[in-house]
């Protein structure tokens, strides 16, 4: 009898309502039979909306304040020096370090580099700097190379230039394509982990080019979806009748408005204040602050027990918190509320690690796009992209395994049950 | 007062490397890891950096920690140094290069160095020899443990040998290297066109290479490259010698019109193939610094003059080199070994030209400081690397008024034909700022205080007689134009026509 394998497939970023709406206009095909034939719901992503602590919940099951990743960025202990937390900060193993019997391929998973050994392969995905690194084991380097792999397209570029960076994309999917097809075939595995991380680039930079029809890359923005369901339909032709499947995105998308520009806001109610004109980093920050952002909405208090220039003594914390939700439920741009929830950090985080996460994550309304620049000179501006993270519109696709498994309101932490309990089905 | 270097940060570190360049709002990455632009991440995106010293930071904002705060580093009277700083010297054996390591590990730092014995082979090619005998390389090397405690990883290697320098660099992974590994003598480059070859090929093209492996072994390391005052050579048209490029404010005016020359490289002026093969350094290593994110001071040293430091007097064998000939003598030693040997001190045609000067000590100060405080990553800097500026007639007079007056000596001043085709009267106005304004150099040691010093030592009837050995290669026999004689004598200065003057007050 063949043993019971288990795929995930990941699209970075792509929503649900979007995916309903390619399903409508028959660019996923394969990808709408079998949402047809499987669980396939609406999914929370984590808080904040960001792919590296959302990836890790996935990877992890378990939410920041246990896995120890709030955001892109983070702050080293005690200190104000901005630090950029990668594999080797995630606290918690992720599931093929839970169940190492099981033999696994993970590729372009976010947030996993540096690789390290394991019961498989491993290649990183963003952010991941060096190839020979991002990969386990390094024998694997070569064929990655005749490949032509590569982990990301080049963000510069692609602000300098659409038409080179559709062009980057492409051949990044292509080369990722060939590589799944390689470990596919030459990888004994139990779990095959697949992320396709060129959705996010393409919503970021296009969004509008898919709202609409007229725009010069509308049907390049379509066909890259194309090409990801074509790669779906080969994997569940491939797939025997004991595989299970899983599919999900981090997070959702939607048009970019305004990006707001939190520490301003902080500055302008005298919450925030730095010792330079033109601050370089936080350390610039002045111990008359009572708080400051990091991207995209997490607000910290400059608590006198937590940074060496706090201002905030630990009893006075709870009324500085209050003040800052006062202050954000009450920010509106031409008459609307900016933000449509203040989360504090005991609401959201759970676990040995919460004391090191934000004060309070800040929540916007829909367009509007949280940044935690230190230098701007206004509270908002256009946003440079045209498309944003959305936290309650992920989506997940259950297939082969029963309702049961699957909570009716998931949300990302949920993949590792998931995964564990449909490969005992 | 802080200390020069201790609002650098990680950006100038040598243990650090820029890992990459991320901008968060697309969760994007450059796909150029080096593509890292300048200093200042900007409010979209970030500098990544890792630090091999501290690997538990993980990836971090190479801003936001200062050699100050880093506990990597130590305080020492020359800045901020990075404990057990692995520093490789190119031209170890050499007067500078076996001096500067003993002063480098007795701070802490961990030396590696190579030599071929080039600089051994040529002065006893010229049939001369270091007054200051000097040890062998292993007895050398085992004095600096028995006498200072210092352990120096020395390799016998040619500079233009690659492979095994790409090695040796992989291997040891330097966060400085000092090169002294160039052939130094102007004359020695114009006595053939086989000196010629072997000067600029060991020069040029030794450097070169070690270009294209910085690129590949050790990116992150400094470069700190000897270069010589020469290279600007004295221009009659009197403008200031700047450091290496133009200031901001300088101004090129032509029929009319105005262009700003700031940060472009000043006209160089070399004046033999020596200097000519410093000047080919000097574009080579800017363009590295340029093409492949290599850092690099290009250290425009003045006339060195001295004969210990406060590690070779310890014990004699670690004694450094000391030459008086022709080629490789320096010319305040040369002066120096004329009044020991009773011989007139020579000056080239009028004696008026005008040179930069540091003495030996200070030199070393002025190097470590610039170890301490790397460029960034992509910077070429220069700095005009002396102390003072004479004429080679005041000079002569210095030594000729310390010896009569301390030691009895009665010595004479000789003019003699010029050999070499260079302007004796000119116009000399070096800028030599950089090191004192932004290193916080003071010189230690007066020109009177070394010339003292060097008499004592070489008084002695060991070194005299060393001196008289070797006397009849002081003076110059190499002529720029290739002709083959003697310099003549144009005229002997007696001692009552001698200027009791001290020395202008340009230190």
């Amino acid at each position: 009898m063949q043993r019971k394998r288990s795929i995930i497939i990941g699209l970075d970023g792509v929503p649900f309502p979007l995916l309903k709406d390619l399903f409508d206009r028959s660019v996923m095909p394969h990808f709408k039979a079998l949402a047809e034939r499987s669980i396939f719901r609406q999914m929370e992503s984590s808080i904040p909306e960001i792919s590296s602590v959302a990836w890790s919940s996935a990877i992890t099951g378990v939410n920041p304040g246990t896995h120890g990743i709030f955001g892109f960025t983070d702050l080293a202990e005690g200190s104000y020096i901005t630090t950029f937390p990668n594999f080797t900060a995630l606290k918690t193993a992720p599931f093929w370090e839970q169940d190492t019997a099981r033999r696994s391929v993970i590729l372009n998973v976010p947030s996993t580099y540096p690789a390290r050994e394991m019961n498989g392969v491993l290649i990183s995905g963003f952010v991941a700097l060096d190839l020979k690194r991002a990969t386990y084991p390094a024998s694997l380097i070569p064929k990655l190379n005749e490949i032509g792999y590569r982990v990301d397209v080049d963000f510069e570029r692609a602000s300098e230039s659409l038409g080179y960076f559709l062009q980057d994309l492409d051949n990044a999917l292509k080369a990722r394509i060939a590589a799944y097809r390689y470990f596919w075939e030459n990888i004994d595995w139990d779990v095959f982990m697949l992320v396709f991380t060129g959705t996010d680039r393409l919503m970021h930079f296009l969004w509008n080019a898919y709202e609409d029809p007229e725009h010069e890359y509308h049907e390049a923005f379509l066909d890259h979806f194309r090409q990801i369901d074509a790669v779906i339909g080969e994997i569940t032709d491939k797939m025997n009748d004991r595989d299970n499947l899983i599919m999900l995105s981090d997070h959702g998308f939607e048009r970019l408005d305004k990006d707001i520009f939190v520490n301003h806001v902080l500055k302008q109610h005298n919450m925030l204040s730095f010792e330079t004109e033109i601050p370089k980093n936080l350390k610039d920050i002045s111990s008359h602050s009572k708080a400051f952002a990091l991207d995209p909405g997490r607000i910290y208090i400059n608590d006198s027990a937590r940074f060496p220039r706090g201002l905030v003594m630990p009893q006075d914390r709870e009324a500085v918190i209050g003040d800052l939700i006062n202050i954000f439920n009450e920010f509106t741009i031409d008459g609307k509320k900016v933000i449509k929830r203040c989360f504090r950090r005991e609401e959201i985080y759970h676990g040995q690690y919460s004391d090191r996460g934000p004060d309070i994550v800040l929540l916007a309304n829909s367009g509007l796009n949280l940044r935690g620049t230190l230098n701007s000179d206004s509270a908002y501006s256009n946003g440079t992209l045209t498309g944003k993270h959305t936290q309650h519109d992920a989506f997940l696709l259950v297939h082969g395994g029963s309702d049961r498994i699957v909570p009716q309101k998931p949300c990302v932490s949920d993949m590792v049950n998931i995964l564990n309990n449909s490969s005992e089905e | 007062m802080p200390l020069h270097n201790a609002n650098l940060t990680c950006w100038n570190c040598p243990a650090v490397d820029l890992a990459g360049k991320v901008d968060f709002r697309a969760c994007g990455q450059s796909t150029n890891s080096k593509d890292i632009g300048s200093g200042c991440s900007n409010s979209d995106s970030y500098i990544m950096a890792e630090c091999k010293r501290r690997p538990e930071l993980g990836l971090f904002d190479p801003m936001s920690i200062t050699f100050k705060e880093c506990p990597q580093y130590k305080e020492t009277p020359y800045g901020y140094l990075l404990k057990d700083m692995r520093v490789l010297i190119l031209g170890l054996d050499g007067y500078l290069g076996w001096s500067l390591a003993l002063h480098l590990g007795a701070l802490g730092c961990q030396i590696s160095g190579i030599d071929n014995y080039n600089r051994r082979d040529w002065v006893m090619e010229r049939g001369a020899h270091s007054i200051l005998p000097i040890a062998r390389m292993t007895e050398r090397l085992q004095a600096a443990e028995e006498a200072l405690g210092i352990t120096i990883n020395f390799r016998k290697m040619d500079l233009l040998d690659r492979q095994n320098l790409k090695e040796f660099l992989d291997e040891i992974k330097p966060e400085a290297i000092v090169h002294y590994a160039e052939c130094p003598s102007a004359p020695y480059s114009m006595i053939d066109v086989d000196h010629a070859v072997t000067v600029q090929q060991n020069n040029v093209i030794g450097t070169l290479g070690l270009l294209f492996l910085l690129r590949d072994i050790c990116p992150q390391t400094t470069l700190l490259k000897l270069g010589t005052m020469g290279e600007y050579g004295t221009p009659l048209t009197g403008r200031p010698l700047f450091e290496g490029m133009f200031p901001a404010d300088a101004v090129l005016q032509w029929r009319g019109r105005e262009w700003s020359m700031g940060g472009e490289l000043t006209p160089r002026d070399p004046s033999s193939f020596y200097h000519v093969s410093k000047v080919q350094d000097t574009f080579n290593i800017y363009e590295a610094c340029k093409y492949w994110w290599l850092r690099s001071y290009d250290i425009m040293q003045g006339v060195i003059f001295g004969i210990h430091t406060a590690q070779t007097q310890t014990d004699p064998r670690l004694n450094t080199r000391f030459d008086i000939d022709e080629w490789f003598g320096t010319v305040v030693n040369r002066f120096v070994a004329q009044a020991v040997a009773g011989i007139p001190l020579t000056l080239y045609g009028s004696g008026e030209q005008k040179r930069g000067f540091i003495a030996l000590e200070d030199s070393l100060q002025c190097m470590t400081r610039l170890i301490c405080a790397p460029p960034e990553l992509g910077e070429y800097a220069v700095v005009n690397q002396m102390s003072g500026y004479y004429t080679l007639r005041d000079l002569a007079e210095t030594v000729a008024r310390i010896a009569q007056k301390e030691f009895k000596l009665p010595v004479k001043i000789q003019r003699v034909e010029n050999p070499r085709v260079e302007a004796d009267r000119h116009p000399f106005e070096p800028i030599f700022e950089r090191l004192q304004n932004d290193f916080s150099f003071t010189p230690s040691i007066t020109l009177d205080n070394a010339i003292f010093q060097m008499l004592d030592i070489l008084l002695s009837p060991e070194m005299k007689s060393r001196i008289v050995q070797k006397q009849h290669l002081i003076i110059p026999k190499t002529w720029w134009s290739g002709v083959k004689k003697k310099v003549e004598s144009i005229e002997i200065l007696e001692p009552s026509k001698m200027s009791n003057k001290n020395i202008p007050s340009n230190e």
